[in-house]
Formats: C-alpha cells, structure tokens, sequence
C-alpha cells in the first residue's frame, strides 16, 4: 500500500511539472553500432559476428516492465520462465548456466540453481541488448556455450540531468527509475535508484493433487509471489585528459519475495520467505595511444547473497552446541539461515591495436570464485580461479570478406589447461551479407554443480547433489546465415548446431544417493534425488528467421526460432544410453510486430505498438510439460513538449489483450506465468541542461571498456 | 596520481563495508535458540498438563491432511483408553512438524521431536512417562525413538534433577510387528478388514521397509513373516514394500506368477503404513506412469517411476479405479492402519504392555 502511495504521489508530482514541453524521445539510429562480437565497434549491419540487437528504439517503443519481458517479447530465441528462485533463462534451448549476461562487457555475479536474477538490471537503464549466439566470441570466455547477453547501460555525458520514470500497472505492479547526473570539471557521476515491486497474482488455487486423494480447490500458492527489490548504482569517472579516463563504480542491491501461508501444510504451508543480498564495486581505466590503440583495465568484484528468512518456527540445517550441521535446528519468526553467498572478483587487462588490415585484440583474464554456505557444503566455503588469455584478429584484406579469428587459453585451477578457437567470416555481395561461425566452448563444473547438497521444498522434497567426479563440459557451435537489406527491407536466417560434450545435466538418481542423514529427516517426503551429472552426449540444432520492413512512419516485423534438442545420458543400472529432455525447450516460438510513429504537432508525438509472441509446448523431463502460448500487446507513447531542458514521455499500453492465462495446478510447469489483461502506464520527466537532449543516437552507450574507433 | 590513490583507497573501503555487512549471516545463537525451542515445548506441556503421567505417541510425521486426522482419532483414543494420563503426540519429522504448526491451521499443531518432549516432560516432573512407537516395524525409525529415550535416561543436557532421574518411571511400547506373534495378530485383523478384497482378487499390502540388504534390527522380516500369515487365511494376500530390497512391486508380481494368480485377475493395493501419505497416495495409487515396454522390468530400478497401481496394470491384471478414492473416505484402499478401529486397538494393547526401561540406572548401575 506505501508503495502505491509513493508511486502515485510522484507520478502527481511529474504530472504538476509538466507545463511546459519539448523534446520527442523517439529518434534512432538507423546504423546501430554493436561492440559483443569482437569486443570492437562495428556497424550491425557490418559486423563480422552475427549479432542479434534489441535498440534503444525498440526498447522505449515496447515499455518493457522487466529484462524478461524485453528479451521473451523482443526475441525469438529466448524462453522464461519466471519463478522465486530466479529467472529460467533459455537461449535457442540451453539454460542459464550457459548463457552469459553481461552489463556493459562485466558479467552478472549470482545465481541460484543456477538462475540469474534479472531483477538486477534496471529495465529503464537499457540503451541497447546485444545478443551474440554460441560461443562465439573469444572474448567473454568459453564459457558462453550457448551466447552471450550484452545489456548496454545509458551513460551520462556532461551537464546535469535529473530523471524520474516511473511506472505502474496492474497488480501493483511498481518500476520506479531516478537518476541523477552530474558533471564537474573532469569528474562526472552518474547515480541511480531502481525500486520492482509487485503483489503477485494467482492463476488457479488449485494442487496437482494424486487422484486417490482429496483435491485441494482454495490453495494460496501464487503464481508469482509478491516481491519487492531495490538497487542503489554510482558511477564516477575522471578524464584527466582526452586519452585517459578512470571510473569508479558500485551497487546495492536488496530483494525480498514473500510467500503467502494457506492451511494445506502439503501444499501452500510456507515457512520462509526468500531473501536476497547483492553488492558489487568495480575500477578501471582505458588509456588511447596517439597511434589509436586502446588499453583497458577492469577489475570488478560482485556479490550475490541468498537467505531463507524464517517467518514461523522452522526446523532446518544448522549447527548444533558441537557444531555439528543438524538438520533439524529450531529458528524463529524473524531470524534468517544463509544459504549461499558467492562471490567473484575478476580483473581483466586487454589491448586493441590496430595495423593495415588488420586489428588485433589480446587480452588476460583472471577470475576467482567464492562460495560460502554453510549448510549446503560439506567443507562449508569453496572457491575456484580461472585464467585466460585470448588473442582476436580481425583481417579485412578483400573489401567484400571480413575473417575474424579468435583463439582463447584457459586454465582453471582444478582442471588445467584448454584451448578454444573461434572463427567466423562475413561475406559482403551486393546487398546481401553471409556469415559464418565456428567455436568451440569449454566450461568447468561450477562450485555448486561439484559441491553442493540441499533440499528444496515445493509440493515434494528434492535432494540436489553436486558431483565432484564431474568433467568439464566441452562443445563445438557452427552456424551459417545470410541477411539481405533492400529499401527498409531487412531478412536474416540462421542455422546453427550446437553440440555439447559431458553437459552437465540434473538426472533423476536413486534416493539412496542421499546423505543418510537426509534421508532419516526427510524420509519419504524425500520425493527424488537430482544429481549433476555428465551426459553422454547433447545437441542443440535450430534455425533463426527474422524479417522486418520500415516504412515512412511504419515498421513491421515478425521473428521465428525452430529448435530441436536431443541427449543422452548413460543408465548404469540398465547399460544403456536413455534419451533425456533439456527440461523447458519448445520446439517453435515466434514473434512478430508493427509500431506507427507520428510527430502531430512540434509538441506531440504519438508512438502505437502491436506485438505479439507465441511458444509452443515446452517440454519437461519431470512435472509435465508446458503449454502452448500467444500473448498480444498494445503500447502507446506520447512524446510531450519541446521545452530546451525538459523532457516528458508518457507511455500506457495493455498487456496479453486475449486475456491468456495458463490455469495448469501448482506443482506443475506452466507455458506462461502471465496472470491474463494487464495494464500498465510509465511517466519518465527528464530535466537536463546541455543542448544534446536526445535519448538515443545522441547518448553515447556505456561500453567503455570495450571501445574502440568506429569503422 | 593523487586522485587515482583517493580512487583505489575508496574502491577498498566500499569492498571492506559491502563486506562486513554481508557476514552478518545467521542471526542465530546456537544455545539460545535450542533452549529458546525447548521452553517453547515445556510450555506447551504446562499448559497442558493434568495429570502426573504422560503418554508419546511418537510417529514419523506427515503433511497430509488425511494423516492428522488419524493422528488425532489416535490421541482420541488414546485418551479415552489411559484416562489418567496426558497423551501427546511428537513427530519425528522436522519438516512435517514446520508445516503443522505453520500457516492458517485453524487449531496449530505442535508436533515437537520425542528428544524435546522428553526434556519437558522431566522438566514438569511427570512421575510416569510412557513411549509408544507408531512404527509398523522396529527398524531405523524406531531405533531413533530408543534412541532419545537413552539421551532423556541419561540426562545428555544435564539440567534435569537427579532426585527426579532416579525415580521417574519409563516405558516402551513396541511397534505394531515387533516380533512375529504381532505380525500373525496383525495379520487377523487385515484380514478382517480386507477380506471381501481378497476373495475377489489378489490384496497386496505396500510396507515400507528398511534399505539395508540385510535384516538389520529384525524388522524387514516381518513382512515376509506378515505374508506367510495372510497366505495361511488366504491365498490372495502379498505383501511388498518401497524399500525393502528383493520384496519390491516387482517381486510381489514374480511371487504371483509362481503362485499361479490369474494373469488377467484383479488386483487391488492398500499401504501397509500408519498413515497414507506420500508413499500410500503416489507410490502406490499415484499416477505416475514412465513405464516403457521396452524396458526389462525385472529391476526395481527401472519400475520405479510407476506406481504400483499402474505397474499391475501394465502387467496384464485388471485395476478398479474407484475403490482408491471415494468421497466420503469409507470405501477407499489408500488408508493408513490408524484409520482401522481394530488396529489402533492393536497399538493400544502394545501400549497397555509397555515395559519399563531404565536407561538412567543402566547409566549408573551403582544408584
């Protein structure tokens, strides 16, 4: 209820000052520039790494509430499903754990279960998503065995500026921006606050309940609990000449999601809500030589914390008067058990130099791991470091063929040494461009895949154990595709395989691989036992189709992935090969658009918006499969005012028209976690004192680190 | 360069303090929340106590709703049964006992450990104390039940009076099969419940059994012993369990065979468990089915993602959907034992039977 009041009262604020009136936030560049694929600046349209770019554009144009909402609306390859524990990312059907988020050009730290938490970026603070298909970039690791996700922040650029965007919609649902910029003599701060909140809706109140027992109709289990988060951001830089710049930066971050409690202690009984804890600072610098060569250097440190925060008494692992770990240890409404704190530090050292035809990127990577909790690892702490050191060239001989080669060594501590090539090629004829990847991935079990034990409630009790006889996984990505441009016409199509050695994979193993004290505790709630584990083999294969068509004022677009995933993991009961599901992956998803722009007056312009985004069945290895999905949204935009300093915008729209909403019962997996008809609205007042008042071409985006001259 | 130190020093510091405010971890004291816990349930026990003697019923524990509902006919009859004593009801299951006592429970329920009841009792000085084991068999889970009986014996906290130590009276009462005279009583009165089912087809009872390959605490045999017992009132009784390792659904179906059941006959399954819950509900009636025709099924293993009501089905015999579930509860096969008046009587004879074990002076021989 505060929050709403808040919201309201500065939503009446905005509207008070809004008198006078002035710049449209609606230009674009036509000719965006992506840095992910090679690390250096490149028109999209030629850039030698196929990569996929939501703009700043597109991005304003469909008011997205959420990082989720932007890459599962925007994109056809991506798949959510959002739950407490995280975001269940899915890149063309591989999981979190193989996609790389980044926040201009530094990863994004914490997971749980192996889920990012998206929550971490601030939707309003996005300039552009740069999305980079497999391992493809020698860059950002070998890791990235099925992309990478390169969110480019906005960054502030001398004078002063002030913004508020807030936005509000249905199940209070709050997304508050603030921002202020600064600049003063060669310093400039950049300092941000970010407020989610939503109350959370239920989709159906009822169980997935036996057939032999009592159904269970007036459930409290929500589809998504309510939750709150908040996030604090600085960023300081200091130029003291045109060639040097230092930066300094850090975030706070705090979330919370609060489980209601019903009377059925099988199925809504709750006795902890989910507490979340985040940090990160970072420092670096880039220094550009007199011959255009670039040298960075970033170091960043992050923190992801997560803690069950009990609100009844509640019996759980702890350690008893000996310190021994007990699984039965009484805390109290109010008191909170860590589960996990991970934390990692990376410094990363790289060079772009630049020769005739050539370009030449090096670089030394170093990241050191951390993981402490407690009650979930048998050595209580655990860490791991990893070093790397990649080398990029970038040939352009010929005027139609660009070759990019990439090779990258790793070694990590617990299993040496690897090195991974990278290639790809871009064909220019005429108007058609052709591109070419080949990559090889490698990633080492995480900490927790190796070392982790612990129990998660839902309608059952699952055991999750780590393996520590784990090998690392390897896999060789190649993809094809060609993209025509004619007169505002723009088609891509992209085929790809993507093929996984010892993936590392949850399998179902028998209960008596749980530790026995669990299984005294849990006894026959123990529902399953999950184990990481190596399968056999992997493959991802699919093809991406986009097309889209400007016109005048009009554009139109429609996107189309067809995925197919198969994998086999080895049963030594029965010697044989199983084929298993990569839980989650639909076979077909799509999406398709058309926005209208218009500047009625020099005062107003008006922005509508058409999307739609469709999934078939997503499918599961346990707890049935998801169902098939199309969800339609309708966003207007209107640009108000053409006042020197201030800006206002005003963006309103309704979400999932058809009023779609999956009722499957809790306890089993949903196509969409959408609660049906939303509406949402978002005022952004803007006040900045230099001339350059544009929201997009004019704002130069944050990648810094990764910078270069433009070609 | 000045600035660049200023940098650096003012990196370290937000490190340092993001740091520091993230180790403020648990905001839990050892001791203090045990003893916190403890005086939670020793003024549960003062509120109710009436008498000077006080009757455990010390059970596993559940989160169904079918299961407290036994649960509290039980301690209804119980009480009805040992007028002069107080009788409680402790869980062995932390998890069930967080779920009880959680959420809009109209009347909330404090299932608390038997080691945590036991400290209260001898805190309120309770002259007699009496454990009945709901177990079926006196396996793992009823050796933990012996088990906190020998930490109250011995005083393990060592804050409860000596004085008091030495006179307090406890008992055992065993587990419904403790040795095979009870699995043969046992057997009568299934058969009393069950006949109509066995003279229809075959009646398989779903136990639950120990791991161990091996016939730890003498417990898994009484199964095998209950079978032979049944058998001898009609040849249609099998027993099986989830966990018992050569006596599965699949050795239940092998038995079957070699006995010459009808391969097409009917087949009806009840749990051989004080209460139905998971095991009873999804284990055995469940719907569960990742059966594969291709698949030996000759191994536990693999059988194990179908219940036993799907895997007979699959085997050929004929499986009655609704005697699993009815409405009323009247008719159903998925009931626990407690929900039979004749075997809660049972428990009550084990009860009334209870022999005194002395577990202080076993500690102190010389007292």
């Amino acid at each position: 209820m505060r929050i709403r009041r808040v919201a309201l009262g500065l939503a009446l604020l905005c509207c008070a000052a809004m008198g006078r009136s002035q710049d449209v936030l609606l230009s674009d560049t036509l000719e965006t520039v992506v840095v992910t694929g090679t690390g250096t600046k490149h028109l999209l349209k030629d850039a030698p790494v196929e990569t996929e770019v939501i703009s700043g554009r597109t991005l304003r144009q469909y008011g997205g509430q959420s990082l989720e909402d932007i890459l599962g609306s925007l994109s056809a390859s991506f798949a959510f499903n959002e739950g407490d524990m995280g975001s269940q990312m899915q890149l063309n059907g591989l999981g979190n754990s193989y996609i790389l988020v980044l926040i201009d050009g530094k990863r994004l730290t914490g997971d749980v279960g192996g889920q990012n938490d998206l929550s971490l970026i601030d939707p309003h603070n996005i300039e552009r998503i740069e999305i980079v298909k497999g391992a493809s970039s020698a860059l950002y690791g070998s890791d990235a065995i099925a992309g990478v996700v390169n969110i480019i922040t906005r960054r502030h650029e001398g004078g002063i500026m002030l913004e508020n965007s807030t936005r509000y919609g249905s199940y209070n649902d709050v997304r508050q921006h603030n921002s202020v910029g600064l600049a003063w003599g060669k310093w400039k701060s950049l300092t941000g606050f970010q407020l989610q909140h939503s109350d959370g809706w239920q989709n159906t109140s009822v169980e997935n309940t036996p057939s032999s027992a009592t159904p269970v109709t007036d459930s409290r289990s929500m589809t998504v609990n309510r939750h709150t988060s908040w996030q604090l951001s600085e960023q300081l830089t200091f130029a003291p000449s045109e060639d040097l710049e230092f930066y300094l930066a850090g975030t706070l971050h705090r979330k919370g999601i609060y489980r209601p409690k019903g009377k059925y202690p099988k199925y809504d009984v709750k006795t902890f809500d989910l507490k979340y804890e985040n940090a990160s600072a970072a420092l670096g610098g880039q220094w550009r030589t007199e011959r255009g060569d670039l040298l960075t250097l970033d170091i960043d440190w992050a923190q992801h914390a997560y803690y069950h925060a009990f609100t009844s008494t509640t019996l759980t692992e702890g350690f008893d008067a000996d310190g021994l770990l007990i699984l039965d240890f009484p805390y109290f409404a109010g008191q909170r058990l860590l589960q996990s704190n991970q934390q990692r530090t990376t410094a990363q050292l790289k060079g772009v130099f630049n020769f005739p035809n050539h370009r030449l990127s090096a670089g030394l990577e170093a990241r050191f791991d951390h993981l402490k909790a407690p009650t979930s690892l048998a050595s209580r702490t655990a860490s791991d470091n990893t070093e790397a050191l990649y080398v990029q060239d970038e040939w352009s001989q010929l005027h139609w063929l660009w070759l990019t080669g990439g090779l990258r060594l790793c070694r990590n501590e617990g299993f040496g040494w690897r090195l991974t090539p990278k290639l790809s090629a871009m064909a220019r004829l005429g108007n058609v461009r052709l591109r070419a990847t080949w990559s090889q991935g490698f990633k080492t079990p995480t900490l927790k895949e190796m070392n982790y034990r612990y129990i998660r409630e839902m309608t059952n009790i699952v055991m999750y154990l780590g393996n520590e006889n784990l090998k690392p996984q390897t896999s060789n990505y190649f993809s094809l595709g060609g993209e025509l441009t004619h007169h505002g016409f723009n088609f891509t199509v992209t085929a790809y395989v993507n093929r996984l050695d010892n993936m590392i994979a949850l399998a179902t193993v028998s209960t008596s691989a749980a530790p026995a004290a669990y299984r005294e505790q849990y006894g026959e709630m123990l529902n399953k036992v999950r184990r990481y584990e190596n399968m056999e083999d992997a493959r991802t294969m699919g093809v991406d189709i986009s097309a889209s068509y400007t016109r005048k004022e009009w554009t139109a677009g429609a996107s189309y992935s067809y995925l197919d995933t198969k994998a086999h993991v080895y049963d030594s009961d029965a010697e044989r090969l199983e084929r298993v599901v990569i839980d989650g992956m639909a076979r077909h998803k799509g999406n398709v658009f058309v926005t209208w722009e218009h500047r009625f007056s020099p005062s107003y312009a008006l922005g509508l918006g058409l999307y739609g985004r469709m999934s078939s069945r997503r499918f599961y290895a346990l707890d049935g499969n998801g169902r098939p999905f199309q969800i339609w949204r309708l966003t207007t935009s209107h640009n108000l005012g053409h006042s020197r300093t201030m800006t206002y915008r005003l963006e309103a729209g309704i979400d999932n028209i058809f009023n779609h909403v999956d009722r499957t019962p809790h306890g089993l997996h949903l196509g969409t976690t959408s609660p049906g008809t939303t509406v949402f609205a978002t005022l952004t007042v803007r006040f900045k004192t230099n001339k350059s008042l544009k929201f997009s071409n004019k704002h130069k985006s944050n990648s810094k680190n990764q910078n270069d001259e433009e070609d | 360069m000045k600035k660049i130190k200023l940098l650096v020093m003012a990196l370290a510091a937000m490190m340092l303090s993001a740091g520091f405010t993230s180790c403020s971890d648990n905001d839990d004291d050892t001791m203090s929340n045990m003893e916190r816990y403890q005086q939670e349930v020793e003024n549960t026990v003062r509120a109710e106590k009436a008498h000077k003697k006080a009757l455990l019923l010390v059970a596993f524990g559940s989160t169904w709703q079918q299961a407290y509902d036994a649960f509290d006919l039980t301690r209804q009859e119980y009480q009805k049964a040992f007028p002069d004593y107080d009788v409680f009801l402790s869980f062995s299951s932390a998890i069930c006992i967080n779920r009880a006592a959680a959420g809009e429970n109209t009347a909330k329920r404090s299932f608390y450990e038997p080691m945590y009841w036991l400290e209260a009792f001898g805190r309120v000085q309770y002259e007699e104390i009496i454990v009945q084991s709901m177990q079926v068999i006196p396996g793992e889970e009823f050796s933990r039940v012996v088990n906190a009986m020998k930490d109250f014996g011995n005083n393990k906290l060592g804050d409860l009076d000596d004085a008091y130590m030495k006179t307090v009276t406890l008992k055992l009462g065993m587990p419904l099969m403790y040795t095979e005279d009870n699995a043969k009583e046992l057997a009568s009165a299934l058969d009393a419940n069950f006949h109509k089912y066995a003279e229809m087809g075959a009646m398989l009872f779903m136990g639950h059994g120990n791991p161990d390959d091996y016939d730890t605490y003498k417990a898994n045999v009484r199964y095998t012993q209950l079978e032979t017992a049944l058998q001898a009132i009609h040849p249609n009784y099998y027993v099986g369990t989830v966990d018992m390792a050569d006596n599965f659904k699949v050795q239940v179906n092998n038995r079957m065979e070699a006995n010459g059941f009808a391969s097409n006959g009917k087949v009806f399954c009840a749990p051989l468990m004080s209460i139905a819950g998971d095991h009873a509900h999804n284990d055995m009636a469940g719907d569960d089915d990742e059966w594969d025709d291709a698949m030996a099924t000759q191994t536990e293993g693999e059988a194990e993602d179908v219940s036993w009501k799907k895997y007979f089905g699959h085997k050929g015999y004929t499986i009655e959907e609704t005697p699993y579930y009815t409405d009323n509860g009247e008719d159903a096969l998925v009931k626990g034992l407690l929900e039979y008046k004749n075997i809660r009587d049972l428990y009550i004879k084990h009860t009334q039977a209870a022999e005194v074990v002395d577990f202080y002076h076993s500690m102190y021989p010389e007292e």
